[in-house]
């Protein structure tokens, strides 16, 4: 019994990353509909800038969460402003294959600059936990869980609360309804690019504590972004929450109780299954 | 018969339905000119068939994806199946590897029919994302189960016997393989151009709800574009895997391979009779020449490759030249 | 048009492609030359510019020493890109333009259809560095390897376990791809051989590395040796979230080299990978002629980077090369492959020969050994003639540790 609620303990704590990698696709969906397939990258560019700072200027990693946060605003602005917003009315597959290409760019970017080697810190708490009561807790994990949780609880407010964040929802509804209402809709999609590229930016640094970077990696976490967003339903940024604790749930129980070499299909198989039956997502109300 | 392009969210052209005769010429003049390329070529035999090879299956890809609008990112579940099915035949049972690709087009037609009679209800970007989680799973099933596949340490191909007295192994034989197969896709691709089915599969891309409206079954007419590509796509697969003469599940069944089928039909201009065979040279072709005069920066090269295609001929290649020809 | 256009192009590409090599052989001189393939690019990279320094110095050394019988000795090194096709393109244009020999390449999964189309093409390929077994297993006449197989990287693990006793049960965690599986039965056959037990006996699929939920398994189960095999990110966060579950062993072994036996598992792993035990290659402490001093140059080769056994055993594989040149009495892909079969030679990684045993052909037999990570060094510690230090054993469990 101690061995299962461990297990689905540390399943809700990778979850909660899965959770933010998720939301930033999740919103760039809803808002954009563009499938994001440079998303894995984002988060790699997060954990490189983060080593980049801990390297060169010896700071604690979860100390210049703000600046990469900021590092991957401003990117994901000037992207989608050069890149994204001339092929705005371009049929989607024009999105697919723009982000696939940024995506091999920002990978091979990242490569020139810091080599091909994977790159791994070591902080204090890279392997330190606490406990309670039998449980035991991974500091890092424990950390990047916190920060999710007030990094989401932020952006609801943001989204709920203030002009900006229904702006967005109001683009996310219905653009062209939301432009005669006088929103600016292009600043909207700059504006929601750069936050899905913090958000996944974020990711990385949370992760890059507790697990290595390299250049290549993006696509395994862009593949984990559309599970999570398909469970919760594309464009339901409440939904990728739910979508992220329960993928890192049923990954973990999957991993200990049937197979690990079979850990990643636990995911696809209900992504799939959630696709076919409810395209709109396990927590979403249906679409028509 | 020519469209005006659909107004609204879709103004990116796509004048092309009903090409004229001129294009069967073309691609007759240009397998014609590709027979000569071993004899042209003896040190660059492998690219050629690498090119030839990837260009057929990004021509088989196209039926569905180009030519029906359906963006598949699971591809290489085909020719994971092609290249599986002939190895294990010829390797567990001892049939000749041409039956053996014939077995595995049949299985990649069952699994088709399977796979789009399910998934063909999702539209746009979730067919997209349903066919990536697909493969990926028959990717990992596929390393896992190593009774049937032999798993994550890959299978070698014995001495196969001759076909017709031809040794498959030769790098001339597999290259005049993968042209017939190229010349079979284009043949598909040709008649897409003027048939009936074509039309539909057309409508369908254009415009789902009113190709319905039209009183064309949907879900019928993708499954048909479905089953012809897989089926395209084994053969390829089974060529593929005597070519390689070992292969293991992470690289047949991989999203990459997948996502460079659809990059080189998109690239070259997707939906027309040449597009997929100038993505797989410019692509296939290209990374060599890259490789060699920029090494190490290939991919990158790639990368804003594909920016500029997107950014400056949204259609492809092939559209944007003969789009600035008329102009 | 339109295909006077891709005529066009189609020349443009072929044509550029043949200038590309053509362009990279010297002019001067009459240089023998070889192919090497390597991963220079890609997700192999790492050990490709590895293996691009032990080629770069054995050839210096080669030459300087007079070449072969005179003439210099040139390796022209490809990138593969981590790609098995490009792979077969690059071994094409090789035997296309004479080369009577190639070495290379890393990773198992390219250097078996490359070595599948050599054998094929009748040009012997002298391979350094892929450790799946199957590539001399059954192997074939064209192939040779200088570097161990699995089997070998795993046996000294059970001689040591022998020696210290009290070890009755392993469990095995080892990723999921070629090499992992190749680990995997190494381990299984020999635990069954010496009787042990095997408790646990899993593959990971690679990617996101969670291991918690199947170490907690592990941990309950309970094992006196966990073995792994696994490249080299995944060997660190593996022994950090072995130390974060609280999982305790006898010995926490490195069973397929490779991600174990690298500096940055130092490196990355700190105090999390103290008192793992890895099979290795190779380390300098082995006492063959000039091993020290290769170390210390390749350090400088590749700009202070600790080199890897991997560029070690390139250099072997390259002076190998030149040694059968030297001796072959006709330079053609024949004459080299006979006399590749009469090597014995002496490299600074350990002495060279082709043999047939236990189903390989063309293996050389070298032992692997092992080295333990004691103050964030790697010592040497079996086998014990070589050993320059003892084993700390049992591992103490992470709580006694400080």
């Amino acid at each position: 019994m101690v061995q299962f609620v461990q297990i689905v303990v540390n399943g809700v704590f990778t979850g909660g990353v899965y959770a933010i990698i998720g939301i930033g696709l999740s919103l760039i969906f809803g808002v954009m509909r563009i499938v994001n397939f440079a998303h894995g990258v984002f988060l790699v560019v997060g954990m490189f800038t983060t080593l980049f700072f801990f390297e060169r200027l010896h700071v604690d990693p979860f100390l210049v969460i703000p600046l990469v946060v900021l590092v991957g605003g401003l990117l994901g602005i000037v992207l989608e402003r050069f890149l994204l917003e001339p092929i705005v009315r371009a049929p989607e597959h024009a999105s697919i294959l723009m982000t696939v290409g940024i995506g091999l760019v920002l990978s091979n970017l990242l490569l020139f600059a810091f080599g091909d080697a994977p790159q791994i810190i070591n902080t204090r708490y890279s392997t330190s936990t606490w406990h309670l009561g039998p449980i035991t807790f991974s500091t890092a994990l424990t950390i990047a869980f916190v920060l999710t949780v007030v990094v989401i609880g932020g952006l609801a407010l943001i989204l709920e609360r203030t002009d900006l964040g229904r702006s967005i929802r109001a683009a996310a509804q219905n653009a062209d309804a939301a432009e005669l209402q006088g929103i600016n809709t292009r600043r909207v999609r700059s504006l929601v690019f750069g936050i899905g590229f913090a958000l996944a930016a974020l990711a990385g640094a949370l992760l890059l504590p507790q697990l290595f970077a390299h250049p290549s990696i993006g696509p395994t976490y862009t593949l984990k972004a559309f599970v999570v967003t398909v469970l919760g339903g594309m464009g339901n940024v409440a939904g990728a929450i739910g979508g992220g604790l329960l993928l890192g749930v049923t990954e973990s129980l999957g991993a200990a109780y049937v197979s690990s070499s079979y850990r990643d299909a636990f995911g696809l198989a209900a992504f799939l299954l959630v696709l076919l039956l409810r395209p709109a997502g396990l927590f979403g109300r249906s679409r028509t | 018969m020519r469209r005006t392009p659909p107004s609204g969210s879709h103004p990116a052209t796509r004048p092309r339905i009903g090409a004229g005769t001129s294009s069967l010429t073309g691609a007759l003049v240009l397998l014609a000119l590709l027979t000569f390329y071993p004899a042209a070529f003896p040190s660059f035999i492998t690219l050629g068939v690498t090119i030839v090879l990837f260009a057929a299956m990004a021509s088989a890809w196209d039926v569905l994806g180009g030519w029906t609008g359906q963006l598949s990112l699971g591809h290489a579940v085909f020719v994971g199946i092609g290249a599986y099915t002939m190895a294990l035949l010829v390797l567990r049972n001892g049939v000749a590897p041409w039956w053996g690709a014939m077995v595995g087009m049949g299985a990649s037609v069952v699994v088709a029919a399977m796979w789009g009679g399910v998934t063909f209800r999702l539209r746009g970007p979730y067919f997209a994302l349903a066919s990536i989680a697909v493969a990926e799973m028959t990717r990992i099933v596929a390393n896992n189960w190593a009774r049937l596949t032999g798993g994550a340490e890959g299978i070698s191909l014995p001495t196969l016997p001759l076909f017709l007295g031809l040794d498959l192994f030769s790098r001339r034989v597999e290259f005049y393989m993968a042209l017939i197969l190229l010349g079979l896709a284009l043949a598909v691709a040709w008649w897409l151009q003027r048939s009936r089915f074509g039309y539909h599969l057309q409508a369908i891309r254009e415009d789902e709800d009113a190709a319905m409206a039209l009183g064309i079954n949907p879900t019928r007419e993708k499954v048909w574009a479905f089953l012809a590509s897989a089926a395209l796509t084994s053969l390829g697969g089974s060529l593929y895997g005597i070519f390689l003469g070992f292969f293991e599940p992470r690289g047949m069944f991989s999203l990459d391979l997948s996502v460079q089928l659809a990059l080189m039909a998109y690239i070259g201009g997707a939906g027309t009779l040449f597009g997929p065979l100038i993505g797989a040279g410019l692509l296939v072709g290209g990374s060599e020449v890259l490789r060699i005069y920029f090494p190490g920066k290939s991919l990158f090269v790639y990368g804003v490759l594909i920016i500029l295609v997107v950014l400056f001929a949204p259609d492809g290649l092939s559209t944007a030249v003969r789009r600035a020809r008329r102009a | 048009m339109i295909q006077t256009l891709l005529a066009l192009a189609l020349a443009f590409l072929l044509l550029g492609t043949a200038g590309g090599i053509s362009g990279a052989a010297p002019a001067s001189g009459e240089p023998i030359r070889l192919g090497a393939i390597s991963s220079l690019t890609g997700s192999f990279a790492t050990f490709g510019s590895m293996e691009r320094a032990g080629y770069a110095l054995a050839v210096d050394d080669i030459n300087t020493a007079g070449g072969i019988n005179g003439r210099p000795l040139l390796i022209d090194l490809q990138d593969d890109t981590s790609n098995a096709n490009t792979a077969l393109t690059v071994a094409e244009q090789f035997i296309r333009s004479g080369v009577p020999l190639v070495l290379g390449a890393y990773s198992s999964s390219i250097t078996k259809p490359l070595a599948v189309y050599m054998a094929r093409q009748r040009v012997p390929l002298l391979n350094s560095n892929s450790a799946d077994d199957s590539i001399t297993k059954p192997g074939s006449d064209y192939v040779f390897r200088v570097g161990q197989n699995t089997d070998a990287y795993v046996k000294p693990l059970f001689g040591l376990f022998k020696q210290l006793g009290g070890i009755k049960t392993i469990a095995i965690l080892v990723s999921n791809n070629a090499l992992g599986h190749s680990v995997e039965n190494s381990l299984v056959t020999q635990a069954k051989d010496g009787d042990y037990q095997v408790v646990f006996d899993q593959a990971y699929d690679e990617g996101l590395t969670d291991f918690r939920p199947v170490l907690n398994r592990i941990k309950d189960i309970g094992a006196d040796v966990l073995a792994m095999s696994s490249y080299e990110a995944d060997a660190v966060a593996l022994m950090r979230q072995i130390k974060e579950v609280n999982l305790n062993a006898k010995v926490f072994a490195g069973a397929g080299a490779t991600g174990f036996a690298i500096p940055s598992f130092l490196k990355g792993g700190g105090e999390a990978v103290e008192y793992v035990i890895t099979s290795a290659a190779w380390s300098p402490d082995v006492h063959y002629p000039r091993a020290h001093e290769l170390f210390a140059r390749l350090k400088a080769f590749m700009g202070g980077v600790e080199p890897s056994y991997h560029a070690i055993r390139s250099y072997a594989g390259a002076t190998v090369a030149a040694d059968a040149l030297r001796r072959a009495t006709t330079l053609t892909p024949e004459g080299i492959r006979e006399t590749l079969l009469a090597t014995r030679l002496t490299t600074p990684f350990g002495t060279v020969e082709f043999k047939d045993f236990n189903g390989f052909h063309n293996q050389n037999p070298l032992p692997s050994i092992l080295m333990q990570v004691q103050r964030n060094k790697y010592i040497t510690v079996w086998p014990p003639d070589v050993a320059v230090g003892k084993v700390i054993y049992p591992t103490p469990v992470w709580t006694a540790r400080k």
